[in-house]
């Protein structure tokens, strides 16, 4: 499970109907990559975060309908830890 | 490490596993019960879901054993 800061809110008015009504956020991983993802937890702007990735983050989100490939799943309580200081 | 977390996660233990010293931070579901500067094997994908032990598990990284020697 990679883990992410949450930059900002994706707003997607026409979108499948299998895509769900969740929020998608846009995250910047910790190696730099970006990607957007379902929250089914609602967290907010700056929060770092871990997602979970392939036919697993169907279920995190909490229904298999939905169409997912990328789902937060969990908001990390400290981080950066103090040893990541670099 | 995150208390506030999606319910299907339930109580399993997530730690921080890295694949080289200094590398990329990712997090893991513990099914072994490693401890901290152990070298551990991971299993990805769909099977990361079965090996955590409860059928259909939301993870897509589980660790699965603990290795012997390893100079990382």
């Amino acid at each position: 499970m990679e883990i992410h800061q949450v930059t900002h809110q994706l707003i997607l008015t026409s979108r499948l109907d299998d895509l769900g009504h969740l929020p998608v956020k846009v995250l910047k991983s910790v190696s730099g990559g970006t990607s957007a993802a379902l929250d089914p937890i609602g967290c907010k702007v700056g929060e770092w975060v871990f997602t979970i990735a392939n036919s697993a983050a169907r279920t995190a989100s909490g229904d298999d309908r939905y169409l997912t490939d990328l789902t937060i799943s969990g908001i990390i309580d400290n981080w950066p830890q103090d040893v990541d200081k670099d | 490490m995150s208390t506030n977390r999606i319910a299907t996660m339930d109580h399993k233990p997530l730690l921080i596993v890295r694949e080289k010293v200094g590398g990329t931070p990712m997090v893991a579901v513990d099914a072994v019960g490693c401890k901290p500067g152990d070298w551990v094997l991971c299993v990805g994908s769909s099977a990361a879901r079965d090996a955590t032990g409860t059928k259909a598990y939301p993870s897509d990284l589980t660790i699965v054993g603990i290795i012997d020697k390893w100079e990382g």
